[in-house]
């Protein structure tokens, strides 16, 4: 563990520089423990890729006492051993909302149908939330299709998107700005204020795609 | 018991300390982006640390009272009226019934707060009512102040007026110094480039909003185009392949990707918020200790 500045009450933790799944899973342990630890005076906890950044009330800690607790109580080997669940998300993968279908089968030489069924076969881990609230950055996509952002983003993309950028896929929560490359649309709610947790996605959980006929996602309550 | 918003504001939000412990799920922190001017209203007001209020961001802004309460209109300098009386910003105002409130041309600064006498009665969500309208969450239907909106308030009167002492009033120029305390990547900035970003003088854009401020200027380059996106605080100075930075203020993303050379110091952002466009900046560095020392010895005035 790594501890460097963030601002004047704010630090990250480092636990390696790629994006792999063996640091994922040293962040995952090294969240998960300090959620336990319930630190007072903690405020954020924002785990990503390969850090975790934390803000603090600095009437408690200052930065020097911070890291040091934390160095002497942060547990790399804390294992969650309350049960995983897979969040299932239905996706239609039609080309009405899957807007970038098309092309992605011809730049990726693949017809739809495949597109389609090598995005559902993977399990996704969710290795970081933000750009929105709910918005969860799920790797990795098999390499087949994989297709960089678009060159100028959208303007607005619809709600429940759901796309690829590179390696990674991702729900649009909410409409929003966006280059990622669109296969498809969810019903699925992933930022919903009724929640306790926000979201139903957190760092560290895992995710699996379902492709669904249009009507299905129609009596979702999904929108064209 | 209310305020009715009489125009439509081109942006005035409702906004207090901020919205915490949701970053995790990409909830922005929001909240007002001058707390200066934000816990002094409060304060002049005996109102509890994080009280919500109005933050304006451009002129002319009206209000109706249908019932007394006491006001406080603190921030950039403004014409203030009240039943077209010019009035004094930082100093308490009972107002009454039928009473007209209105916030005309800004003079100096940028963003005008007004507070009542213990704030709106405006349902939190999570946590906080402070309005961040891409989010859809908080304020009034997790929007800006529109025509028709009705701010409601626990009726109040007072005899003794509140003012704060004119030391205490601060100057909105156009030169800005903002202290730096290095962090993050400072060390993929060569020491010329570091030099370059503490001697030259910067400018603020136009393109400065609730979210971050750009600045124009001397180019400096990092020795890596990006880092994998992580969780960013709060002054946070991320300079992209253009070379020109970013300063991150309080309605930023939860995590980024740009190099970081530091992070402006929380109580020079304050002043940041009230920077107009082609405002001059010089940066300076300060110490995390020092740093963490000034920001306590600026709280513990107002947290009880």
């Amino acid at each position: 563990m790594i501890f460097k500045i963030a601002s004047v009450d704010s630090l990250t933790i480092n636990f390696g520089n790629e994006i792999s799944k063996e640091i994922a899973s040293d962040v995952q342990k090294a969240y998960l423990s300090l959620k336990n630890l319930n630190i007072e005076g903690i405020i954020e906890i924002i785990p990503s890729y390969t850090t975790i950044y934390i803000s603090y009330d600095v009437f408690k800690y200052d930065y020097s006492s911070l890291c040091k607790l934390l160095d002497n109580s942060i547990d790399l080997n804390y294992e969650d051993n309350s049960i995983k669940n897979i969040i299932n998300i239905d996706v239609y993968y039609g080309k009405e909302v899957g807007l970038d279908l098309e092309d992605m089968s011809v730049k990726k030489n693949l017809s739809i149908k495949e597109i389609i069924q090598i995005h559902t076969q993977k399990e996704y881990d969710v290795y970081a939330i933000g750009f929105a609230p709910g918005f969860g950055f799920l790797a990795s996509v098999d390499e087949r299709i994989a297709l960089p952002r678009l060159s100028s983003p959208r303007k607005s993309v619809p709600k429940g998107s759901v796309a690829i950028a590179d390696k990674q896929t991702a729900v649009y929560p909410q409409s929003s700005p966006g280059g990622w490359n669109i296969i498809g649309r969810t019903a699925m709610e992933l930022f919903d204020k009724s929640l306790k947790e926000l979201s139903p996605l957190s760092v560290g959980s895992k995710v699996k795609f379902n492709s669904i006929s249009k009507e299905e996602f129609l009596a979702q309550g999904g929108i064209l | 018991m209310s305020l009715e918003v009489i125009n439509n504001p081109i942006l005035a939000t409702i906004q207090d300390k901020g919205r915490f412990f949701y970053s995790h799920i990409g909830v922005s922190n929001s909240g007002v982006l001058d707390e200066y001017a934000y816990c002094y209203a409060n304060k002049i007001l005996s109102n509890n640390y994080g009280t919500n209020i109005i933050e304006i961001s451009f002129s002319n802004v009206i209000f109706k009272a249908n019932a007394s309460t006491i006001i406080v209109v603190t921030g950039a300098k403004c014409e203030f009226f009240i039943n077209d009386i010019l009035c004094n910003s930082w100093q308490s105002y009972t107002i009454k019934n039928g009473d007209i409130i209105k916030i005309g041309k800004i003079l100096e600064g940028t963003r005008v707060y007004l507070a009542v006498k213990d704030g709106f009665n405006i349902k939190k969500v999570f946590g906080s009512n402070s309005t961040t309208i891409k989010e859809g969450l908080g304020g009034i239907n997790a929007d800006k102040l529109k025509k028709g909106d009705i701010l409601e308030f626990n009726s109040a009167f007072e005899q003794i007026t509140q003012r704060l002492n004119d030391e205490y009033i601060p100057k909105y120029t156009d030169e800005l110094v903002l202290r730096v305390i290095l962090c993050a990547e400072v060390d993929t900035f060569e020491q010329e480039e570091k030099d370059k970003f503490f001697q030259n003088d910067y400018t603020v854009t136009n393109d400065f909003n609730r979210m971050a401020c750009k600045l124009n200027g001397e180019k400096i380059s990092s020795n890596i185009n990006g880092i994998i996106s992580e969780g960013i605080g709060f002054g946070t100075i991320q300079i992209p392949s253009d070379g020109q930075p970013i300063i991150l203020l309080k309605e930023r993303q939860t995590i980024g990707g740009y190099p970081r050379i530091g992070a402006v110091f929380s109580l020079d952002c304050f002043k940041l918020a009230q920077a107009k466009a082609n405002s001059k900046i010089k940066f300076e560095e300060i110490s995390i200790n020092e740093a963490q020392e000034k920001l306590k010895d600026f709280y513990k005035y107002f947290i009880e």
